[in-house]
Order: structure tokens, then C-alpha cells, then sequence
């Protein structure tokens, strides 16, 4: 906890955010709190709305009703670029990297973007050794296995130092033997960067292990939060899983 | 210090350099020009060589755009712009300073495209392609119609010749001497300006979204881009300018933009050496072959379509690939890659 | 007053023939995703052939009409399967071919036929009057050919399996794709229909305006104008946007004269632009 209590950050609130495409509602009134440094689960069948509230939360969808603040200032609306400025960052569901350019220049472009210096690189030598990052330091990112390209791209999130993280899905397309990766990024994250994170998951038992605190979603509404042992005993979640569609989420992009 | 860390940090030393082989190789070519009059008077030649590097600086433009992914058919009003600048200077108000000049043909154009850029930067990359062609047929017709500042269909004639430094460049080497100055000036800009900001353009070239995500203000780097595509391409008009003597509304047809997309995607868009090297085997082909003036489209056409079929980086990618492959593949990660599952490291 | 209306009804039929244009160029880009640089050469194409069949084969104007609509949709498919299907994920790709094949096509006319404008006058001339209203009676045939290819082309898209076929993919390429829409049939139909309408309009244009090589150029930039005003990918946005781009044409080149007409559209599409990006009746943009 020693790294956190020096970057003293502000919380995220979304207030009755709600979103529509066209006549279409995906998104009805949400709200939550995230504080300084915690982590909050998000969770809910495909379809839930959950990549859409990372879109708008991270400013590249604007809300229709409602808003989104980081500390006391609003930020929904604004440009994706000036939010990751503020420390607001968010991670892709596929992989995303830049192909072409080697381990290396991927991350050199992340700090570069985020105005950070080199040195930020050797605080996260350790993850990029346990992710198997560091001996493929020069290869190209496109020719990396699909865990490695995904731990690349969330590393980049992180090398920016971010305030608060927005995870979509960093465990999706992940072999079960690399999850354990993501438990690991995770708590380094908040431990060494104060970061706080907003984690939008499958996986239950990773949502299990790492969050004290989850909301769940379905067509568009929050219909629970609490203690991921609570909530996933709850009917009415259990149900919404049960019911869930089948389409993916996010017909926006 | 883990050895971990102490890797990274030797990582983070090595540092790639600013130009790349390419780069000095291009300059070097563009310098040589200057040498080309204590060779040879053959006015032939040389006004070979000044077609050339005009044509070259033009492509540069597109060379410029295209780091961003995006399909410029602006060049030829920018020439314009850069073009009539110049000679409404030296015509109207007697300036005949190729520095002075130099600065306007750059400046003008690239003054213009702030607010087009601003304007059009904002669309998608099809919008982009859309505009930037509609752009050359506007500016074309205000050329004809601003008859009290362009001189309508009579152009603008009987410039005086420029002078550096006081001393007049009248004759035809020194025309290629001015050409090759510009030339090389238009060069350098760009190689500076692309590789200055080299991560950035790749970075929106190949996931702007990312790049976005990271912190990257995209519009910034691409009305960036815009504008000093548009003052290399003044660059460019310039120098077509002063080899005429004359500025006339034909210099700056539209579909000339075709051409100078084609020598930059011969030449292969992956390098500033291409967009050279493609101007130099193009417009000396259509010379060599003594091709009557409308049969090189065809040739063009032609050409664009094999190398986008067949060999996407153009002359200059398929000859890198060509001497990496020959060089043996040791040297080459990209090559057993994929398929090598990495191990995994210790914490 | 009569001066008005009959450059209105001059405007009317310049936007009718806009919007053939228009509409071919954007299904292209609305179902393929391709933006057709060779767009142009088709409508060139059009008129030579109608020109070489009736001036040359001593066919008559209709017969000259058919041939030109077959054999620049025949044309279009080829393109499409033989090239553009190899390149059509990669948008900077299909651009380049499309604009090489038009370089190309404009390049083989210019050899077959010379550069000169060939003789190529309308089959029918006359003016009809009515007090000081005039219109001459090609433009009256060829405003009812296009309105009916206009009307044929809405049904073919609105009514018609193929139509919504189109109309699917137009709306998301990898929806359609994993609903077994057949792109590999139905690219190179929305392609050779497109060219189709293309050819059409050239084969109808260019006896009244003008046949030569080099007319493809400003057509493709008149193409641009009209979908950027009405918005890529719409057809009816495309529509509108052609009869408003034919009648600014008509009373700009009657009242301001010259070429002030092409520059009053280029004020108008740059007010579009600041205003509404996307276009008069184009789609909020998904993917930034």
C-alpha cells in the first residue's frame, strides 16, 4: 500500500447514465461509485450493455441523459484522449496493439501518448518478466500468441499510469492457465499505481477472487450490487444468466 | 534491482536513430541534383531532372498523408496555391528573393490547409479522399474565375528570374539549381517532420482508436500533417513556376493528383526513398518511351493496379524484401514467429 | 417568369441524371464499401459505345442504349470479380484499383477512338413549347428514362429480395456476412448494376452535352459532390442531393454565369460539411 497512498486519486461516479441508438434504449439510468484505488466488478449477460458503458465512461460514446464525473469534474462528452489525460484509461476486449511495431515500440507509443517517462518501464519490469513480455521485447506484436498480444495491450493501459482503468473483458480469449495473469496486473495496478479499477468480466471465478464490490447488468439496467457472493446467489441474477441473449454485446461499434 | 528490471533498462538504452538508411540515402540522392550543371549543359537533360524533382516534392505531399492512411488528391491545389503565390509576389509586388519566395510558397499553402483541415480531418477517411478531390476541381475553376489575381486563362507570365543572395538564376542550370534547392528543402522537412513524429503516425495509421485511448489527440497530428503536406506541395508549385516562368491553370490540372499518388505507390509508400525513386522511373519512363502525353495514364493505371494486386509495398518494399530474404533469415524475428509458442518467464 | 421555370425543368433533368450517377456510386460504397474512382470511365464508356452502334453499326438509338447499359454492367462485373473482390477488405486498396482502372479504361477510349469528339448528336431534336416555356424534346426523353430507371432502381432496393439483401449489407457487412448473405453473388451484381446505371447515363448525357475521352473527369467530381452534400451510403440522401446539386447547376449557369454554378455548390457542401458532417440525410458515423 505504500505506492497508493502517495497517488491519492478522486473517485469515478456515473450518475443516471442511460444511452439510446436511435429509438433503441441499450442503457437505462445507471449509477455507481467507484473509489480512489478500489475495484469494482461489473457483470452481466451478453447484450447487458457492458462494452457501451465502458464506451461512455471512457468519452468515445456521449450519454444521452445523465453524467459521468471524475472527482468533481464532468467528463462525459469529452474527447477520448483529454479523459486518458486525466488518468482515465481504458482496455480493448480483442487485442489491441499497434502490428508492425515490436513489444518495444508498443510500449514506448503507449508512454509517449500518455506523456511518461521511459523509466516508468523498469517500475513494470517485473509484470513484463512475468508475462513473458521482456524476452520478446523485439519481436513484432502481431506475431506474438493471442495471451501474449492481450497482455501487451493491457501492459500499455497500465504504462500510462492511469488514475482509474477500465478493464473490458482482459480475461476473454485467455487459456486458463494464463487468467492467473490477470490476478497478477491486477493487483499490481492498484498496488504499485494507486490505480483504481472498473472490471468488466465473464469469468465468475476471477470476478470471485478479485473483487470485494460488483454491480450486475442486464438489458441496460443495474439490477444488483454488492459482495460477488451475495449478488450471484441472488434469483433475479441468476435468471438474467439464465435468460441472457445469445447475440454479443455491443451493436454500436 | 531484479535482473528483470536491470534487462529493461538495457533495453531502454538502445536508442533507434532519428533517420533511417532510407532517409539519408534519399537526401543524398536529392543533393546530388545540385551537381547535375557542372556535368552536363544538355538541356534536355536537365530540364529532365528539374521535371523530376518537381514531380518528386509534388509526391511528397501524398507521401505525407498516406503515413496517416489517408488518400490525399489535394496536391495540385496546394501547387496552385504555392505556385500563384509566388508569382503574384514577384509579378505584383517585385519580390524576387528565392528565400523570401521559398517561405511564401511554403507558408501560404500551409495556412490554408488549417482550416480545410480542420474542416475535412473531422470525416472519415472516405470523406477525406472525397473532399481532397473535389478540392483540385474548385481550385481549378477559381483559378479561371479570379482573373484580377490569377489572370483567368492567361495565367500569369514573364516572371522575373529569382535571385539568391542578390545574385540572378537566369539560365537553365541555374533553374535546376533553384528546383534542386526546393527539392531538397521539401525533402528534408518531410523526412524531420515524419520522422519526428513517427509514432504517432503509425499509430493512427494503424489503430487510431488505441492510439486515442492512450492519449494521443488524433486530429492534432492529422491537421499537423495536412498542413505541411500543403507546404511541401507550395514547394513543389513553386519550383514548376519558376522552371516555366509562368503560372497558368494547366500546371495544376486535377487529374495530375493521379500521377503524383503513382509515383509515391510505385515507388512503394513505405518510404520516402520510394516516393523518389518512383518519380525517377516514372517520369523518365514516360520520357524514354516517348510515350505521347495521353498514353502514360494508361501506363499509370496500369501500373497502380499491378502493384496493389501484386506487390504492395512497391518498388522500393519489394526490393527490401528481396535483400532481407537473401540475407538469410537469422536476422529476421518476423520470419519463424508466428508459429513459436513464447515460453513462459519466472516471476 | 417563364425563364425560371424552364431552367427549372433544364435543372430538373440535369438532377435526374445526377442522380443515376449518384445512386450507382453509392450503393457501391454503401454495400461494398468501395468508393468507385472508375465511376466516371463507365459513363464514358456508355457513350461510346451507343455512339459506335448507332454511328457505326447504323443500330438504332434504343437497340445503342441497351447495348451501352449490357456492356458497361458486363464490364462492371468483370472488374469486380476478377480485381476488386481480391483487395475488397482494404479500403486504400480498392481505391487505387478502381482509380488505375479508370486511368485504363480512359486510356483504351482515347486509342480506340481517337481524342477528338466524335459526331454524336441526339436521334431526336426539336424544342417543345408552351407560351415562353421551352424544353427541348431530348431532354424530355431523357428525363423520362431516368425517372424510370430512378423509380426501378427504388423498387429493385426497396422491394425486391436482392434489394434487402443489399440493403443488409449495406447496414453491417459482418451481421449480413454471418447470416449467409452471398457476398460473392451479390458484390458483383451491386457492381455491375451500378455501372449499369452509369452507362446508362452516359449513352443518354453525351449526345446532348458533350462525348470526349476526358468527360469522365468531371462527372466523377459531380458524383463526389452530390453523396458528400447527401451523405455517403444513403440512396434517398443521394437523390435529393442530385436534384439540388442539377437545379443550383442550371440557375447558376442562367443567372451568375460561367463556371460560378460549380463554386456555389462547393459554398453549399462546405456549409454542409461544417454543419452536419455526416451529410443532409447520412447516418451518424458508428466507427470514429
Amino acid at each position: 500500500m505504500n505506492a497508493a497512498a502517495e497517488i491519492q486519486g478522486e473517485a469515478l461516479y456515473a450518475e443516471r447514465m442511460s444511452k439510446a441508438f436511435g429509438g433503441l434504449k441499450v442503457f437505462h439510468d445507471v449509477s455507481f461509485t467507484l473509489p480512489p484505488g478500489g475495484l469494482l466488478g461489473v457483470i452481466g449477460p451478453n447484450g447487458a450493455g457492458k462494452t457501451t458503458m465502458i464506451n461512455i465512461i471512457s468519452g468515445r460514446l456521449a450519454p444521452s441523459s445523465g453524467q459521468v464525473r471524475l472527482g468533481d469534474t464532468r467528463i462525459d462528452g469529452r474527447p477520448v484522449y483529454d479523459n486518458a489525460g486525466r488518468g482515465l484509461v481504458r482496455s480493448f476486449q480483442q487485442t489491441a496493439t499497434f502490428s508492425g511495431y515490436t513489444v518495444s515500440d508498443n510500449l514506448r507509443s503507449a508512454l509517449r501518448f500518455a506523456r511518461r517517462d521511459l523509466s516508468v518501464l523498469e517500475r513494470l519490469a517485473p509484470l513484463l518478466d512475468q508475462f513473458g513480455l521482456v524476452e520478446n521485447w523485439n519481436r513484432h506484436a502481431e506475431v506474438l500468441p493471442y495471451g501474449l498480444q492481450k497482455m501487451l495491450g493491457l501492459t500499455m493501459a497500465l504504462a500510462t499510469q492511469p488514475r482509474i482503468l477500465l478493464l473490458d473483458e482482459p480475461a476473454a480469449g485467455l487459456e486458463k492457465s494464463e487468467r492467473s495473469n490477470i490476478d497478477a496486473y491486477i493487483g499490481f495496478a492498484q498496488r504499485e499505481f494507486g490505480c483504481g479499477v472498473l472490471l468488466v468480466e465473464h469469468d465468475m471465478e476471477l470476478i470471485r477472487r478479485l473483487c470485494p464490490d460488483v454491480i450486475v447488468l442486464d438489458g441496460g439496467r443495474l439490477i444488483a450490487t454488492g459482495s460477488p457472493g451475495e449478488v450471484l446467489n441472488r434469483k433475479d441474477v441468476i435468471d438474467a444468466y439464465l435468460g441472457g441473449g445469445e447475440e454479443d454485446d455491443d451493436a454500436e461499434h | 534491482m531484479t535482473t528483470a528490471t536491470a534487462t529493461v533498462s538495457g533495453y531502454l538504452k538502445q536508442k533507434a536513430p532519428f533517420f533511417s538508411g532510407h532517409e539519408w540515402i534519399t537526401l543524398g540522392i536529392v543533393l546530388l541534383a545540385f551537381a547535375i550543371p557542372t556535368l552536363t549543359a544538355n538541356p534536355q537533360f536537365l530540364s529532365q531532372a528539374n521535371l523530376i524533382l518537381i514531380a518528386a516534392t509534388a509526391a511528397l505531399g501524398v507521401y505525407i498523408m498516406l503515413r496517416l492512411d489517408l488518400m490525399s488528391f489535394a496536391v495540385p491545389s496546394f501547387m496552385a496555391i504555392g505556385g500563384y503565390t509566388v508569382a503574384v509576389l514577384s509579378l505584383r509586388l517585385g519580390v524576387t528573393d528565392v528565400i523570401v519566395l521559398g517561405l511564401a510558397a511554403f507558408l501560404v499553402p500551409a495556412l490554408c490547409a488549417i482550416p480545410l483541415g480542420w474542416l475535412i480531418l473531422r470525416l472519415k477517411g472516405v470523406y477525406f479522399v472525397l473532399v481532397t478531390f473535389v478540392l483540385t476541381e474548385i481550385v481549378q475553376l477559381l483559378l479561371f474565375e479570379a482573373a484580377p489575381l490569377t489572370g483567368g486563362s492567361n495565367g500569369l507570365v514573364g516572371m522575373p528570374a529569382v535571385r539568391f543572395f542578390g545574385i540572378e538564376l537566369w539560365d537553365n542550370s541555374h533553374v535546376l539549381l533553384t528546383t534542386t534547392g526546393l527539392a531538397f528543402a521539401g525533402f528534408l522537412i518531410t523526412a524531420i517532420f515524419t520522422r519526428r513524429f513517427r509514432y504517432e503516425f503509425a499509430a493512427i495509421e494503424k489503430n487510431d482508436v488505441l492510439a486515442e485511448s492512450l492519449g494521443l489527440a488524433c486530429w492534432k497530428y492529422k491537421a499537423m500533417a495536412f498542413a505541411v503536406a500543403a507546404g511541401v506541395s507550395g514547394l513543389a508549385g513553386f519550383a514548376l513556376v519558376n522552371m516555366l516562368m509562368t503560372a497558368h491553370p494547366t500546371s495544376f490540372a486535377p487529374m495530375s493528383s493521379v500521377n503524383y499518388i503513382t509515383y509515391t505507390i510505385v515507388g512503394g509508400k513505405g518510404s520516402i526513398l520510394g516516393t523518389l525513386v518512383g518519380a525517377i522511373l516514372l517520369v523518365s519512363a514516360t520520357d524514354y518511351f516517348a510515350l505521347r502525353g495521353e498514353l502514360s495514364p494508361g501506363l499509370f493505371g496500369l501500373l497502380i493496379i499491378v502493384v496493389t494486386l501484386l506487390a504492395r509495398g512497391g518498388v522500393i518494399g519489394t526490393v527490401t524484401t528481396l535483400v532481407r530474404s537473401w540475407r538469410g533469415k537469422g536476422m529476421r524475428p518476423l520470419a519463424d514467429g508466428a508459429a513459436r509458442k513464447a515460453p513462459k518467464g519466472g516471476a | 417568369m417563364e425563364g425560371f421555370i424552364a431552367t427549372g425543368l433544364i435543372g430538373i433533368s440535369l438532377g435526374s441524371q445526377y442522380t443515376l450517377l449518384a445512386l450507382g456510386f453509392t450503393l457501391i460504397f454503401g454495400i461494398l464499401g468501395v468508393v468507385n474512382f472508375a465511376h466516371g470511365g463507365f459513363y464514358v464508356m456508355g457513350g461510346y459505345v451507343a455512339y459506335y452502334c448507332t454511328a457505326m453499326l447504323g443500330l438504332p438509338y434504343p437497340v445503342a442504349l441497351v447495348i451501352a447499359v449490357g456492356s458497361t454492367a458486363a464490364l462492371g462485373w468483370l472488374f469486380e470479380v476478377l480485381i476488386l473482390e481480391r483487395v475488397i477488405e482494404d479500403h486504400q486498396a480498392t481505391l487505387m484499383v478502381t482509380m488505375g482502372f479508370y486511368l485504363v479504361m480512359a486510356t483504351a477510349i482515347l486509342v480506340i477512338f481517337g481524342a477528338e469528339s466524335p459526331e454524336f448528336s441526339f436521334p431526336l431534336s426539336g424544342v417543345w413549347r408552351a407560351g415562353g416555356i421551352y424544353f427541348p424534346y431530348a431532354n424530355m426523353v431523357v428525363l423520362g428514362v431516368c425517372l424510370a430507371a430512378i423509380a426501378l432502381v427504388y423498387w429493385l432496393v426497396y422491394r425486391t429480395n436482392v434489394g434487402r439483401a443489399m440493403r443488409a449489407m449495406a447496414e453491417d457487412r459482418a451481421v449480413a456476412g454471418a447470416l449467409g448473405m452471398r457476398t460473392k453473388v451479390l458484390f458483383p451484381l451491386a457492381f455491375a448494376l451500378a455501372t449499369g446505371l452509369a452507362g446508362l447515363t452516359g449513352a443518354l448525357v453525351t449526345p446532348i452535352l458533350a462525348l470526349a475521352p476526358h468527360v469522365g473527369d468531371p462527372v466523377l467530381a459531380f458524383s463526389f459532390l452530390t453523396v458528400i452534400l447527401g451523405g455517403l451510403g444513403s440512396v434517398t440522401g443521394a437523390t435529393v442531393a442530385a436534384f439540388i446539386v442539377g437545379l443550383v447547376e442550371a440557375y447558376a449557369a442562367v443567372y451568375l454565369g460561367g463556371s460560378k454554378g460549380a463554386l456555389t455548390l462547393f459554398v453549399l457542401v462546405l456549409i454542409i460539411l461544417v454543419i452536419r458532417p455526416q451529410g443532409l440525410l447520412g447516418k451518424e458515423v458508428r466507427r470514429a
